[in-house]
């Protein structure tokens, strides 16, 4: 399987949160590779890729953090118009739900990559082989 | 086998109670309508005498004492020894309004200790046992209370006092407390930290619990079990009455025994002040018939319950009294509904959500608003939102059933509602601030 572990951190949604989350990121040395932020009336999620998922994990925890790992479908595209239209096209054939996608740089400027989360990640990944896509294991994350 | 602090009193016939009730009123009734002006002054102008209560049936004659009087009264007006007499005064927190002082002579304290024994003993307590007093000490009557009954009872005393929760468990670990005297919000938050530490239940020595102070459910009661591995027992008191040991819980925990040796229950419309017969909810009366010092008739608590003289399978026979529903200055009424605060705490641990949430009403448009934060229970954290919004939702749905009313629900991040070392503050009612 070709899939990656995505962080996900409950926060208030307050001041100074997500600098929170943040700043024990930075003392822990670990590098994101993504991030998103959801947010409601009451609390944010942050999603994040890490280069190191598991000692993330483990000070988030220790700071009292609500934490959890869930596994997501990384991609990366050729940054030309009309790619992620192809991408969403490929996997809506298949009948796969997208719950949430957000995107990210990789090393190379003339490609674009992103995170999706749909609930079954083994139909979407068929989904996306077929069409010729590329995704991105966890060493090519760690990589970057 | 049940222990017993004192057999002959808290196992008496009813008959032999109830002449002991008799002779003690009869003689408190006359020493508070010789020294305490203000209850005469309210005796006379309801027309009673010393001589018309010949016994408990005549109870009902007396006039009522509220948190009020004892304001108006404040600080020597209800005294009715002199001060030279007197060796100890606590006082209540005052967070409901000017403070309350109330005196002891040292028959007082004797009285109050002997109670608070018979609470420990019923838990299991006695002179090989390791009481921890993590009450706090001080004007609070709850620390000098339950250390004082701790002695009488034998027990290594351990007075620690509230607050500094790493010390306490570290305590409790190397000098093998078996019982924790605290209140059930301090208790929950002693358990917590425990799982922290990474130290099992298992790992302690602590066997029982005596928690009290501040109103607690049952759902919170198993919840404290489970995380200290002990029984917990309940405790009732009042400052104006003594302090926590005015009633107390046996190994059968349906509700709390009565010292009815020294205060007389009655349960009220709290109304029309009409005496409801047993089994009926009201506001809980006590008539405290062997103080000397700060003797209090006819002193309505604002507690809401019921009293029970049904069997207890611990072999007691003084009345029972349920677990107040709240002290109806706990009582919000929110759109015209009655609300109490363990509802709501009753349907989030049922969720399996912590027992810390916070309460905050309001009034928008000249409607009342009910908005509940709640935190959120890591196990159940999902990265989608819609999951999360559906647990807001799932647990707006239940606490509506419970209450009729639509809440708010707020779901907030682990450990972001302020533990509390003593009595929880739960709810804040801004519709006071408006007034």
């Amino acid at each position: 399987m070709s899939n990656v572990k995505q962080i996900s951190v409950f926060v208030d949604n307050r001041p100074d949160q997500a600098a929170g989350v943040m700043r024990i990121i930075k003392e822990s040395g670990v590098n994101l590779r993504a991030l998103s932020l959801a947010d409601t009336a009451d609390f944010g999620i942050i999603r994040l890729i890490a280069n190191d998922t598991e000692k993330a994990v483990e000070i988030l925890r220790a700071a009292s953090y609500a934490v959890n790992v869930t596994e997501v479908l990384a991609i990366s595209i050729p940054d030309t118009p009309g790619q992620l239209s192809r991408v969403l096209d490929v996997l809506g054939q298949d009948n796969v739900n997208v719950e949430y996608m957000y995107s990210f740089l990789g090393t190379s400027d003339r490609a674009v990559s992103f995170v999706i989360r749909v609930d079954d990640n083994a139909q979407a990944a068929e989904a996306l082989n077929r069409g010729g896509i590329i995704q991105l294991t966890e060493n090519d994350i760690a990589e970057m | 086998m049940e222990k017993y602090w004192n057999k002959e009193i808290e196992c008496a016939s009813r008959e032999d109670m109830k002449k002991l009730q008799d002779e003690r009123l009869v003689a408190q009734v006359k020493h508070v309508y010789e020294n305490v002006k203000y209850y005469r002054d309210l005796m006379d102008e309801k027309g009673v005498k010393p001589e018309d209560i010949k016994g408990t049936e005549d109870l009902h004659k007396l006039p009522f004492l509220s948190k009020a009087d004892l304001r108006e009264a404040y600080p020597y007006g209800l005294l009715a020894k002199p001060l030279g007499d007197c060796v100890r005064i606590h006082s209540t927190s005052g967070t409901t309004g000017k403070r309350v002082v109330a005196f002891y002579t040292q028959n007082d304290v004797d009285m109050w200790e002997d109670c608070c024994a018979r609470a420990i003993t019923a838990a299991g307590g006695n002179e090989d046992d390791v009481v921890q007093v993590a009450y706090g000490y001080g004007l609070f009557t709850g620390g000098m209370g339950l250390h004082g009954g701790s002695h009488k009872a034998g027990c290594l005393t351990l007075p620690m006092s509230s607050g500094n929760t790493e010390r306490q468990i570290q305590f409790m670990q190397d000098l093998g407390s078996t019982i924790l005297c605290c209140t059930p919000s301090y208790a929950a938050y002693i358990g917590e930290t425990v799982a922290e530490m990474g130290i099992k239940p298992e790992d302690l020595k602590l066997k029982a619990g005596i928690f009290g102070a501040e109103p607690w459910t049952e759902e919170m009661r198993r919840s404290i079990e489970k995380s200290l591995g002990i029984k917990a027992y309940d405790i009732y008191g009042l400052t104006e009455s003594s302090g926590p040991g005015v009633a107390f819980e046996c190994s059968e925990q349906t509700g709390m025994h009565i010292n009815e040796d020294n205060f007389i229950p009655e349960i009220i419309d709290p109304e029309t002040g009409e005496v409801l017969p047993e089994g009926q909810v009201g506001e809980l009366v006590f008539t405290s018939i062997t103080k000397e010092a700060f003797p209090l008739l006819r002193y309505r608590t604002r507690d809401l319950c019921v009293l029970s003289r049904k069997k207890c399978s611990c072999g007691r026979t003084l009345i029972k009294m349920a677990k107040p529903m709240g002290r109806s200055d706990d009582m919000m009424i929110i759109r015209g509904v009655n609300v109490f605060p363990s509802q709501i705490e009753t349907v989030l641990i049922e969720q399996g959500y912590s027992p810390n949430y916070l309460i905050e009403v309001d009034r928008v448009n000249n409607t009342d608003t009910l908005d509940i934060s709640v935190e959120m229970n890591p196990d159940q954290f999902s990265d989608k939102v819609k999951d999360m919004q559906k647990q807001e939702r799932d647990l707006a749905v239940a606490i509506k059933t419970m209450l009729g009313i639509n809440p708010k629900v707020h779901l907030v991040s682990p450990k972001s509602i302020t533990r509390s070392e003593g009595k929880a503050v739960r709810v804040i009612d801004r519709r006071k601030l408006h007034d």
